[in-house]
């Protein structure tokens, strides 16, 4: 047992203050992303998701110019483009995409720009790697109390308004019909949105942050579509692919080229692409053993029809 | 092994490049950098008829202005102590320093890339061009590029200098020469200190962020405990694994070092995690550079001021930050 232990768990695991923090964060950001996701999934809005975590990185580029924490940046842009999105009008943004792919195309332009700045004159040397692709063997201590405020604030939001939102994202008129506050219960989803992607962020990074985000939640709706069932299947998902990501990239130490490791962020990504494709796999199965028993169907009618055409005939 | 990939964003050193329109949004972000930050560029004096020469790092630059005295016009690349040479964008401004020189000190082993760009764009037969890592003969897979703090480097460096300033203006070659002399003569107490050190702590455990003094701490005979890779990934701007973080801290929490160097010049979260951590277990710190620290700094002084700074921390532990 001690033996099969080390084996899953390279040695040092347990007590590697950076995994400690690593699991601890990861684990909540995933939570947060996966419960806020599947109202995302169901509302149809993964692209405006997307484009949020795309102007979070630009968010945390202009906080390494100023010395401030990525964190903090990630959060008042996301804020900001959230209630740009509100004003917008988001409920109709399935018609906007060209407008959210300009205005997104816009925020990398000025990421860009302000990494350009970290880079040449300040001496954030990784800033580029850590917004774009995520550190979570280096989140600094300090910034555990406001990750856990913020992980609270979106639950807690996401909880107190479940019914109105569930209702809501599944249906706007009846919603509306049934006196849901639409437009009210909307903006604290988008609030709830843009904590979960700057949370994603400081974990597997800004541009992957999208993934935690839709990945869990489009497949627990793959495999129930009773929400509360599809909530906690996300999150088990979402906690899953980044613990074992951890554990992973931990082994990977041990790998080639050794003694580097290889980056968390990967790991987590394509676990949670794996998890996708297992019921992608299973939807496919179950395709095509409809499409069998639609071929009996044929293949009866037409024997049926035959005999008829010979008795007929 | 890909090092420095984040020099990779070049668009800015083809100068003359293709669309008008790219190199006006070049020129926008050039005088917006020029505007912002303190000036990367540092001239001394006016050029005349003086030998125009470059220094990539402003270490080269000085020890040329050293040995050229009045007779070169000395231009250095990256002087500002607030920025990470690694990660240096050349501009236009640059490239037309460098086009116009005639001779340009490098330090290569791709730490200084852009200026070979540079220098393959506006050929010059005439123009000498010493890359010190050709001059002390590298492989260009030599792991540390941070030759300035080899002091083996820099006599040959400026030995290199001399003789082509020479060449460029026979007229003052003993000028040149007897600069060379004075030049090799200051660097003794120097030597005599890292000895000093060697002899009087040897093996001296020692923890670092990036091996920016590591040739100087072998000469001092110390004995670097953080694991290479930490060190590696610290100064590529990527995520050391949590292994050797772990390490590190450990080397600080257990007391198994005496002295902590930290560079300076790159910095994120986790070094300033490390410099918490080695401050609250009471490791002194000594502040590392990969450009010298200017005002108040020749070559000779600033590597002095290390040697000094390493001592004062073995035998007094006493910290020594910024220089």
């Amino acid at each position: 047992m001690g033996q099969m232990s080390t084996l899953v768990f390279a040695p040092g695991f347990f007590h590697s203050g950076a995994v400690g923090v690593a699991v601890a964060v990861g684990g909540a950001v995933a939570v947060v992303s996966a419960c806020v996701g599947v109202f995302t999934v169901i509302r149809g809005q993964s692209f405006a998701g997307h484009a949020l975590s795309d102007v979070a990185t630009t968010g945390g580029s202009g906080a390494f110019v100023l010395g401030v924490s990525p964190l903090t940046g990630y959060v008042v842009l996301g804020l900001a483009a959230a209630a740009a999105m509100d004003l917008v009008g988001i409920q109709r943004a399935r018609g906007r995409d060209v407008a959210t792919g300009i205005v997104l195309g816009a925020g990398l332009g000025l990421s860009a720009l302000f990494l350009y700045f970290d880079t040449t004159m300040r001496a954030t040397t990784g800033a580029t790697m850590t917004i774009l692709f995520g550190s979570m063997f280096a989140i600094s201590s300090s910034t555990i109390p406001l990750i856990a405020v913020l992980a609270a604030v979106a639950l807690g939001v996401t909880a107190l308004v479940y019914r109105p939102l569930m209702l809501s994202s599944l249906d706007q008129e009846i919603a509306r019909a049934a006196g849901v506050p639409v437009r009210l219960v909307g903006v604290l989803y988008l609030l709830g949105l843009a904590i979960a992607v700057a949370l994603s962020a400081v974990t597997i990074g800004a541009i992957l942050s999208t993934a935690l985000l839709v990945g869990p939640a489009a497949t627990a709706l793959r495999i129930s579509r009773r929400p509360a069932t599809a909530l906690a299947l996300a999150s088990l998902i979402g906690v899953g692919s980044v613990w074992l990501g951890i554990v992973l990239a931990y082994d990977s130490f041990y790998w080639p080229p050794r003694g580097h490791g290889w980056p968390v962020s990967f790991f987590v990504v394509t676990l949670v692409f794996v998890f996708y494709l297992f019921t992608e796999a299973r939807v496919l199965h179950r395709l095509a053993r409809s499409r069998a028993a639609l071929a009996r169907l044929a293949a009866r009618f037409a024997v049926h029809r035959q005999a008829r055409i010979q008795a007929g005939g | 092994m890909a090092r420095w990939p984040r020099r990779s964003r070049t668009g800015a050193t083809s100068v003359g490049g293709r669309a008008r329109g790219m190199a006006a949004a070049l020129l926008a972000v050039a005088l917006l950098a020029a505007a912002c930050a303190t000036s990367d560029a540092s001239k001394t004096g006016d050029t005349g008829s003086r030998i125009v020469a470059v220094g990539a790092e402003n270490e080269y630059g000085n020890v040329i202005s050293q040995i050229g005295g009045p007779y070169v016009s000395v231009t250095s690349i990256m002087s500002n102590p607030n920025t990470d040479p690694h990660t240096f964008e050349s501009s236009p401004s640059v490239a037309e320093v460098v086009s116009s020189a005639q001779l340009v000190v490098q330090n290569g082993l791709g730490y200084d890339t852009f200026m070979n760009r540079i220098e393959a764009a506006s050929p010059d037969p005439a123009r000498r061009v010493i890359d010190v890592q050709d001059l002390l003969h590298l492989p260009s897979d030599t792991p540390n590029p941070h030759l300035w703090y080899k002091p083996t480097t820099m006599p040959a460096v400026a030995r290199a200098i001399a003789t082509d300033l020479s060449s460029l203006d026979p007229a003052h070659r003993s000028y040149f020469m007897d600069e060379l002399e004075r030049f090799d003569q200051s660097l003794v107490p120097w030597d005599q200190a890292i000895a000093a050190l060697k002899a009087d702590f040897p093996g001296t455990p020692v923890a670092v962020t990036e091996p920016v003094a590591d040739y100087m701490l072998a000469a001092a005979g110390a004995d670097i405990r953080t694991p290479w890779v930490l060190q590696a990934d610290i100064m590529n701007g990527v995520d050391p694994p949590p292994q050797d973080v772990t390490a590190e801290q450990q080397l600080f929490s257990r007391h198994q070092v005496k002295v902590f160097l930290y560079n300076q010049q790159v910095t994120d979260s986790l070094t300033a995690s490390f410099l918490a951590t080695a401050k609250q277990d009471g490791i002194p710190v000594v502040g590392v550079y990969e450009t010298m620290p200017t005002p108040g700094y020749d070559y000779q002084s600033w590597m002095m001021a290390e040697v000094h700074a390493l001592r004062d921390a073995i035998v007094y532990h006493v910290s020594t930050q910024r220089l």
